[in-house]
């Protein structure tokens, strides 16, 4: 490859600026959904807090077994009496009153190792997957009216305080195209199914573009201008993370860059000591351009047969009908029909039967 | 480099997409709400957002269709890779037809896409046809009895 593909800089008013960044190595990794889906279901797993039911849950009686011979079941059962709860079964999982199966225990294992390797491919693999428009739109976000994927802003129109404010983040927003996804976002909110309501889960939506930024150059007050706009969430370009470039473990969220971000990328891989960008296994995914290309072409057999197969014997065909079967039958029929022989009159009057023949013929 | 082929797009999307509609009665088809798919079948010669040639057909708010299409070479510039072009309802049905036909064949773009884009595009205009009337029910039996001028 001569030379690397670059992407436009949009300015503050959705054109371009003339500018353009050289597109950073990361976005050529291998888009792996595999691995993305299996790194982002540990990852998820690594914010739990951990919960249980009370350890004396189900087991504050004295119950007792009544033993064989009471033609009761042998579970234990409350003692005493003067109360319905006496003789009641206890402390089984099937019991009313009793404990679960298994009780859940704050010792659970709620969290899960992931080696740095596939999580850093994996991450690799989203950056990649967030660079494809069609991988964006199959996601679910609403990027036809985004003028590049990936799109990548001008650092000057997120400086200082330039975005600040929560007007002006918006207003950014829709000037370089993603309104659409803000508003899709925006209508998204539904109250969630379930006990998640209660247990601070109370509305799901969906997720809008990631912003994403240079701390160094862009400085953090472009954060109060977009953190009260739902589903836009932002991230410093040296702590980019999965669970925000897949959500739900799905390939190609859209991800806005400041120029001075997208410049950054390059050295943040390149800071990882011991790490180069993974390579794709095969480097040419297009199936026609590989069973069309001169090295398959080259080495394949000719193709077998007539451009025109001939048919077998695949229909009958009706000799009467069809001259040229009648023909392969009956090689007379060319000249008997070229002569008109079938219309030719007879000459003459046909010589009448002789007496004799008839005499012949009643004799019996 | 960062434009993946459309075949690995096609496979990393096939089993799950936005547009993909699935059902669990009736032999549980696959459907696809892509505007550029012309069969509304989640396939890989339908599916628009994967293909780099691709075509829709929708109905035009004033009658006639308006038939989509994709431009090569933009497939990363979604604000610009559309091209539209709308057939009006004063053209005939055969002009319609024909023009869509060779829109989609011609010039290598997907011969393979005219008879579903044709197809569609009759399907569309039929469907904005003004409805005729029922005809006036006829009475029959006792209703046509009493609705008959007394003698």
């Amino acid at each position: 490859m001569a030379s690397r593909p670059t992407v436009t800089v949009i300015g503050a008013d959705g054109k371009a600026t003339g500018a353009t960044e050289v597109l950073p190595k990361i976005f050529g990794a291998p888009i792996r959904p595999d691995i993305v889906k299996h790194v982002h279901t540990g990852m998820a797993k690594n914010k739990r807090q951990p919960y249980s039911v009370s350890e004396k849950a189900g087991h504050q009686t004295s119950a007792e077994s009544w033993g064989t011979g009471r033609a009761v079941a042998r579970i234990p059962r409350v003692s005493g009496g003067g109360t319905h709860r006496a003789g009641q079964a206890a402390f089984g999982n099937m019991c009313r009153s009793g404990r679960m199966f298994a009780p859940t225990k704050i010792w659970r294992k709620w969290h899960v190792k992931i080696n740095l390797g596939q999580k850093r491919f994996a991450t690799a693999s989203a950056l990649a997957a967030s660079a494809v428009a069609p991988l964006v739109m199959a996601r679910g976000h609403q990027v036809s009216t985004v003028p590049e994927v990936p799109l990548v802003v001008d650092s000057a129109a997120v400086a200082g305080e330039a975005v600040a404010k929560t007007a002006a983040a918006l207003g950014l927003l829709r000037a370089v195209g993603a309104g659409a996804d803000l508003d899709k976002v925006k209508g998204s909110k539904k109250l969630r199914a379930g006990k998640g309501k209660l247990r601070g889960r109370r509305h799901r939506q969906r997720r809008g573009p990631l912003v994403v930024y240079s701390t160094e150059t862009d400085g953090k007050d472009l954060l109060k201008g977009f953190r009260n706009i739902p589903g836009v969430e932002t991230c410093p370009v040296d702590a980019l993370n999965l669970l925000q470039l897949a959500p739900g473990g799905h390939l190609g969220r859209f991800v806005i860059w400041t120029s001075a971000a997208i410049k950054q990328l390059d050295s943040v891989y390149d800071a990882k000591k011991g790490y180069s960008i993974p390579n794709n296994v095969v480097s040419q995914s297009d199936l026609t351009r590989l069973i069309n290309s001169s090295e398959i072409q080259s080495v394949l057999r000719n193709p077998k047969g007539e451009a025109q197969t001939k048919r077998g014997q695949v229909q009958k065909k009706n000799p009467l009908k069809n001259k040229q079967v009648q023909l392969r039958l009956n090689p007379y029929a060319k000249a008997y029909i070229a002569e008109k022989l079938g219309e030719v009159k007879a000459e003459g009057k046909p010589t009448p039967v002789p007496a004799s023949f008839k005499e012949m013929l009643n004799e019996a | 480099m960062s434009t993946a082929s459309a075949d690995l797009i096609w496979q990393i999307t096939r089993a799950q997409n936005s547009y993909l509609v699935k059902r669990s009665t009736g032999g549980a088809p696959q459907f696809s709400r892509d505007p550029l798919n012309l069969m509304n079948i989640n396939s890989r010669k339908y599916a628009g957002f994967v293909n780099d040639k691709a075509v829709g057909v929708l109905p035009n708010q004033e009658g006639g269709v308006t038939v989509i299409s994709k431009k090569v070479g933009s497939a990363n510039k979604p604000a610009s890779s559309r091209h539209t072009v709308t057939y009006g309802r004063n053209k005939t049905a055969r002009k319609t037809s024909k023009a869509i036909a060779n829109q989609v064949a011609k010039n290598g773009y997907r011969a393979d896409l005219r008879k579903a884009a044709v197809a569609r595009a009759s399907l569309i205009r039929r469907s904005q046809r003004a409805v005729k009337a029922d005809p006036e029910q006829k009475l029959r039996g006792n209703a046509a009895k009493k609705a008959a001028p007394k003698e």
